[in-house]
């Protein structure tokens, strides 16, 4: 799925926070979203979400301008997305087996699916064993990787990631940016947004740097130019 | 971690159709409710107590309304005309009115007073045998009981005391029925006073489960904020509230049968000895099985509109919308 933003703008009041943003992600395609706190990786990521409208400039996801999505219409769209959140954002009251089910049960797929699906997406991320374990009782990396399983079950056309290694040790780090990668490689778009510079400037994919809403650098990790 | 193909986190058949997974949606939203139910036995019994009770009281104020004012629908059809004759009209001309009035539609018998007869009755009654003696006449005039016929209505009745009062050689015709339209007022004010309760109760129970409900909406807003960023829209995430509504009024609703069709059966012995000095033999009617699936749809009618007016009010608030 392609994602175009058109000469985008968003003010919040009197603060903008991006400004005049253009440019194109191709399907299949992986990027990193990059720049200080405050920059506006969040607002981006928001707008692709339609958590947000722009203020002026079109987005368009799959040829669609997200301008035209109306709002009965917003949650069937976000359905083709796949989140990971800093926080991880799961469900204390629920397994890990279901905390993983919501977006299949949400996009109604059937008891025998939805456990095929859940058990392969554990099995990727490597907490198949922990199926039935409350999401407390896991450690940071492995909640951020049911993250990453609840984010991928529903097999998303386009992943997004927002600062998904905050609060990882570097090596969990790599490992999760490892788990973007092969998803990548199997034809998701993915989006990742982090201030993690030294971890991203070591991968292979394009990197857009914001600074103060404004697009300042479009190129590749070290990896990437070095190929 | 696994070292197998990614793709397969996407094997399987695709979703249901639109109809069947929203039907699937709607079933696993009453299944988590009611599990929500079973899982709080205490704070859910106190909220079904509070309905049972609002819709008992007004449901056995308008029971007991209706069980009196049918035995007073009885009892009033054939009120009494008392016809007081004038003081110089003879027995012959009595009877004679006695037989013009049976001619008339509405009447089902006259029975003649004459006075000596009732001057002898008040003398028995009272004991004033010493004053009456004292009288150089009988002050009572001879008098016509007039019954009207038993499918005749108060108002026919009434019409039937003016007709009567232009007669010849009548003075004045007495209607007994003020005690009647009394109690009939009375059971108009409890029938009123009963339904204005079931309608403040109603509110009550609306703002009562609204406000339940609210707090469980807070209590999950973490999982309504996840179910929104995911996709699942605000009709996903208002699903199990409503059937929260749902099931809480309709259990309000057997619960309130059950505390109304207890008291009509403790009432039942008091309203009978009431009757009994009217001659009348009712019985208080206990819960119908119609009355009980009345005080259901009622109670599941009112919780499904609290979980609405909830849900609108504090669900679409909960970002993202």
């Amino acid at each position: 799925m392609d994602l175009v933003f058109d000469r985008v703008n968003k003010r919040y009041e009197r603060r903008e926070a991006l400004s005049d943003l253009s440019f194109e992600m191709h399907s299949g395609e992986m990027a990193f979203l990059t720049g200080h706190s405050g920059a506006g990786k969040s607002t981006l990521l928001r707008l692709l979400l339609l958590l947000d409208r722009a203020s002026s400039g079109e987005v368009s996801v799959g040829g669609r301008p997200l301008s035209k999505v109306k709002e009965s219409r917003i949650a069937k769209y976000r359905q083709d997305f796949g989140v990971v959140f800093q926080d991880h954002k799961l469900l204390a009251d629920r397994s890990v087996y279901h905390n993983v089910a919501l977006p299949l049960e949400i996009a109604g797929f059937t008891k025998r699916d939805i456990d095929r699906r859940v058990r392969a997406a554990l099995d990727k991320v490597g907490l198949l064993d922990r199926e039935r374990a409350s999401p407390d009782a896991l450690s940071g990396g492995e909640q951020q990787r049911v993250g990453i399983a609840r984010a991928v079950v529903a097999r998303p056309k386009i992943l997004i990631a927002d600062e998904p290694t905050g609060n990882l040790d570097p090596q969990l780090s790599a490992e999760i940016m490892g788990l973007f990668s092969a998803f990548n490689s199997v034809g998701v778009t993915v989006i990742v947004a982090s201030h993690d510079l030294a971890l991203i400037s070591r991968m292979s994919q394009r990197i857009l740097t914001l600074d103060r809403g404004r697009l300042i650098t479009l190129g590749a990790g070290s990896r990437g130019m070095n190929e | 971690m696994s070292n197998s193909q990614t793709t397969s986190a996407g094997i399987g058949a695709g979703p249901r159709s639109a109809l069947s997974a929203w039907a699937h949606h709607h079933r696993q939203a009453a299944l988590i409710s009611l599990d929500k139910l079973i899982r709080e036995p205490i704070a859910s019994f106190l909220t079904v107590l509070v309905i049972g009770v609002a819709l008992a009281v007004p449901s056995l104020g308008l029971s007991l309304a209706a069980t009196v004012q049918g035995q007073i629908s009885q009892i009033d059809a054939p009120p009494q005309l008392s016809v007081l004759l004038r003081q110089d009209t003879s027995l012959a001309d009595a009877h004679k009115l006695r037989t013009e009035m049976l001619r008339k539609p509405g009447i089902a018998d006259v029975k003649v007073i004459d006075r000596d007869s009732a001057l002898a009755d008040f003398v028995s009654a009272t004991g004033l045998e010493s004053l009456v003696q004292r009288l150089n006449r009988n002050p009572l005039p001879h008098t016509l009981w007039v019954y009207p016929s038993a499918n005749t209505r108060l108002a026919g009745v009434e019409q039937l005391q003016v007709d009567l009062g232009s007669l010849a050689g009548v003075s004045q015709v007495i209607l007994d029925s003020r005690w009647l339209e009394r109690l009939n007022a009375f059971t108009d004010l409890l029938r009123t006073i009963a339904m204005v309760l079931g309608a403040v109760m109603a509110v009550g129970v609306v703002l009562t489960l609204g406000n339940t409900l609210r707090l469980g909406i807070e209590a999950r807003r973490d999982e309504i904020v996840v179910i929104k960023l995911i996709g699942g829209g605000n009709a996903f995430a208002r699903r199990p509230f409503l059937y929260t509504g749902l099931l809480t009024g309709a259990l309000g609703g057997v619960f309130g049968g059950l505390l109304s069709g207890a008291a009509l059966l403790i009432l039942d012995a008091p309203v009978k000895r009431l009757f009994d000095l009217y001659d009348q033999a009712p019985s208080v009617p206990s819960l119908i099985l119609s009355e009980l699936l009345m005080l259901i749809s009622i109670g599941a009618i009112l919780g499904l509109i609290s979980a609405w007016y909830s849900v609108q009010l504090h669900l679409t608030r909960i970002q993202p919308r």
